[in-house]
């Protein structure tokens, strides 16, 4: 307050002025996360059947009791853990590699650009319709066992095999997901300033050495960033299996997300849903927070 | 540390709040998708109806409806919003959302089955008093799937069914004889294993034999109920209180593990495409009544429908029925004004009108007399009057029947996809399965509705 009152009129107008300016994002950020966070954590310590709003009864901790015995819920979270594992840094090499390739300035690399970002703007409702009859299991009426019988191979059951399914999704999402990451690595070599290069090929540094030693260090923030977005939209995974496999087969894909959607709107159990969505929150934060500090400058 | 954590978090916060928006994009659609198929204007109207989207005949008879009533009743103007279906249960999740929210419209169209579940919630209100006088004139699948605890909750226009529609061409071309299937009568329907006979011989390099998987949603329970009424045992028990000793029964698990086996020999398709039959990619399917129509239409090939298969041992002749019902929620402000709608919209007249539009069987007895229902006297569409008249049998009648449907459809998804993969029926996994189904219900009714 004695530091408010020292600024002079000018900054303190300034300083009001930006108040404002952050007023209706941080009402947005309140209204659409803070409130249903705090609203999911209360509900989570009821019995809430989404038909029955005037029946609510109160059970304390009893949700978290049957969450932690409940096998679906685990299956969930593995599954999760599994895709976020594997699809960021498949997918953020694929887009950090995409990047490199159309940051060189060379005849059509707009377009390039362009059909690396396009699936970008394409719903993933669509994508995932598109890819279920791409992985259609008969020959017939799936283009790529179609390709694989032509080549003599047997076809394989995509997304009906609960070996291959969660691995199929896994590839779609990277192939779909990278784009974005592309223009934000690309965004990021564009800064890099070109006398480091050049510093570095008069030091006679191979080009695999410049990546190390140059665009990778130049890189960190960005890369930082993109995992963290990339790992938080991971953990997300919900249309892919709603539209593609509807959680199966033998619950290889059902995620998080999707276990609290079926769980709250196809059963009704919303009480229980919101319990499975506070737990799931302190994970995702929890992971956060550790990625935040393995990735920290020392 | 603490700052640290506060603007990790709030990052976390605002990332998710931009992938939400991002993701969001598919929803939107719907949205707008449905926003172009409003009948009437939803602001002003004093009843409100939400139905799914249907096929563009369906969606020009409500806007033909809704203008004829509102020119008689500008007191009493009526709108309708067409809600997408997603070919699962995206419509069902949004009677849900509007549930929490109270604000459901005045009338919404329920799925046969689920008029139990919103009943027993107080989701939706009686209107036995507005069709007292002609209930009858329903047909009595109709009048018991809309009932519950002795009151009327819903009513329907038109009816479905299922049946066996087979491509004669390919049938002949795999030496089958399509003269026998046209023969067939109520009395004398298929077996399963002629069918599987069937699917096994129209089994090519180019075609599979037979399509049981209607999608992935409650066309799982819908289309195949009747295969364990036939062996003798019902997914419920009659009561609608629990699935154990039902859908776990033996007799489920010998009538899983037949259609697992259709699909484990390759037979049929564990992840059919759209529309595979009309498209040449199967020879033979367990169809709709709906699909008459768009085979009328659209097929290229001779085709044909016989009444649903029944169990070799039994020959009990059973057939699936029900079809979206239009009620009143608990949120309608104007119930008599609703209820006078209702009563209109269900004439025998606008029945058969509807039914004319949509394809399916009328459900009103009156509504044959009608000259547009004249296709229905002969031909695949009589069978399937004829199949509904004399084999319907509705789906369990429970408040438990939202969790069986998701449970069920989870679990032959499941067991259709080890079928495919190891090429074999595992009848301790489809027991397995089937015992987790009847443990979700069981743990569902108990929680919410067992007294």
């Amino acid at each position: 307050m004695a530091k408010i009152e020292k600024l002079s009129g000018r900054k303190r107008d300034e300083r009001i002025a930006g108040y404002v300016f952050a007023l209706p994002a941080v009402g947005l950020l309140l209204a659409f996360l803070a409130v249903p966070i705090i609203y999911t954590i209360y509900y989570s310590v009821f019995q809430y059947q989404v038909m029955r709003p005037n029946d609510i009864l109160f059970v304390g901790l009893e949700n978290y009791k049957k969450l932690f015995s409940d096998s679906d819920f685990w299956i969930s979270l593995k599954n999760t853990f599994y895709f976020t594992i594997v699809v960021v840094p498949v997918q953020c090499t694929l887009a950090l590699v995409l990047a490199m390739l159309v940051s060189k300035k060379y005849r059509g690399v707009s377009f390039f650009r362009t059909m690396y970002f396009s699936p970008q703007l394409t719903s993933m409702v669509v994508i995932s319709v598109l890819w279920t009859v791409l992985y259609n299991s008969n020959p017939n009426t799936g283009l790529i066992n179609a390709l694989l019988a032509n080549l003599g191979m047997e076809p394989i059951n995509f997304l009906t095999n609960e070996k291959t399914a969660m691995n199929s999704i896994i590839f779609m999402s990277a192939w779909q997901g990278a784009g974005y990451q592309m223009m934000i690595f690309l965004a990021g070599l564009q800064g890099i300033p070109k006398d480091q290069y050049e510093a570095a090929s008069v030091d006679g540094a191979t080009p695999w050495q410049q990546f190390l030693f140059v665009t990778l260090p130049n890189l960190k923030g960005t890369i930082k960033y993109v995992i963290m977005i990339t790992m938080i939209q991971a953990m997300k995974l919900f249309t892919q299996p709603y539209v593609m496999t509807q959680g199966g087969p033998r619950n290889s894909t059902k995620t998080m997300v999707y276990y609290i959607y079926t769980q709250g709107f196809q059963k009704g159990n919303f009480g229980y849903a919101c319990a499975v969505a506070a737990v799931f929150f302190v994970i995702v934060v929890a992971m956060s927070l550790f990625l935040q500090k393995v990735t920290a400058d020392k | 540390m603490k700052r640290k954590m506060l603007c990790t978090t709030l990052a976390i916060m605002m990332a998710s709040s931009l992938i939400a928006c991002g993701s969001s994009k598919s929803s939107d659609d719907a949205g707008t998708e449905a926003a172009a198929n409003t009948q009437g204007d939803m602001e002003n109207a004093v009843i409100t109806i939400w139905s799914p989207s249907d096929k563009e005949s369906i969606e020009n008879w409500w806007a033909e409806k809704i203008d004829e009533w509102n020119a008689e009743h500008p007191d009493m103007l009526a709108a309708r919003e067409a809600i997408d279906r997603s070919d699962s249960y995206a419509y069902d999740n949004k009677i849900a959302t509007a549930v929490t929210s109270n604000d459901l419209p005045s009338i919404f169209f329920v799925d046969g089955p689920q008029v139990s579940y919103y009943a027993a919630n107080d989701i939706i209100v009686p209107i036995t008093d507005y069709f007292s006088d002609e209930i009858d004139d329903f047909d009595p699948a109709t009048q018991a799937q809309c009932t519950y605890n002795g009151e009327l909750y819903a009513i329907s226009a038109t009816q479905s069914g299922v049946a066996f529609y087979y491509n004669k061409d390919l049938l002949k071309e795999c030496g089958v004889d399509t003269d026998d299937l046209d023969s067939r009568t109520l009395d004398n329907p298929i077996t399963w294993s002629e069918m599987a006979d069937i699917a096994k011989k129209c089994t090519t390099d180019s075609y599979v034999g037979t399509h049981i998987i209607m999608d992935h949603g409650e066309g799982i329970p819908y289309a195949l109920e009747p295969m364990y009424l036939s062996a003798g045992k019902d997914y419920i028990s009659e009561d609608g209180t629990t699935a154990d000793g039902y859908v776990n029964s033996d007799e489920a698990v010998k009538t899983t593990a037949y259609l697992a086996d259709l699909i484990a020999n390759g037979y049929a398709n564990v992840d059919p495409i759209t529309d595979e039959f009309l498209n040449g990619a199967c020879a033979t399917e367990l169809g709709g009544s709906w699909d008459v129509a768009t085979l009328e239409a659209n097929a290229d090939f001779d085709w044909g429908v016989t009444y649903y298969p029944v169990a070799d041992d039994t020959k009990k002749a059973v057939s699936p029925c029900g079809d979206w019902s239009a009620a009143v929620s608990k949120d309608c402000e104007n119930v008599e004004a609703t209820g006078e709608f209702l009563k209109w919209l269900m004439n025998t007249e606008n029945v058969a009108s509807y039914a004319d539009a949509i394809a399916k069987p009328a459900t009103r007895a009156s509504s044959y007399d009608e000259e547009c229902m004249a296709a229905y006297a002969e031909g695949p569409r009589a069978l399937f009057v004829e199949q509904l008249q004399n084999t319907a049998a509705p789906r369990p009648r429970t408040p438990s029947y939202a969790t069986f449907s998701t449970d069920y459809a989870e679990a032959m998804t499941n067991i259709f996809s080890d079928a495919a993969s190891t090429k074999s029926v595992d009848e301790s996994y489809i027991k397995e399965q089937l015992d987790s189904v009847a443990e979700s219900f069981a743990e569902d009714y108990n929680t919410y509705y067992a007294k």
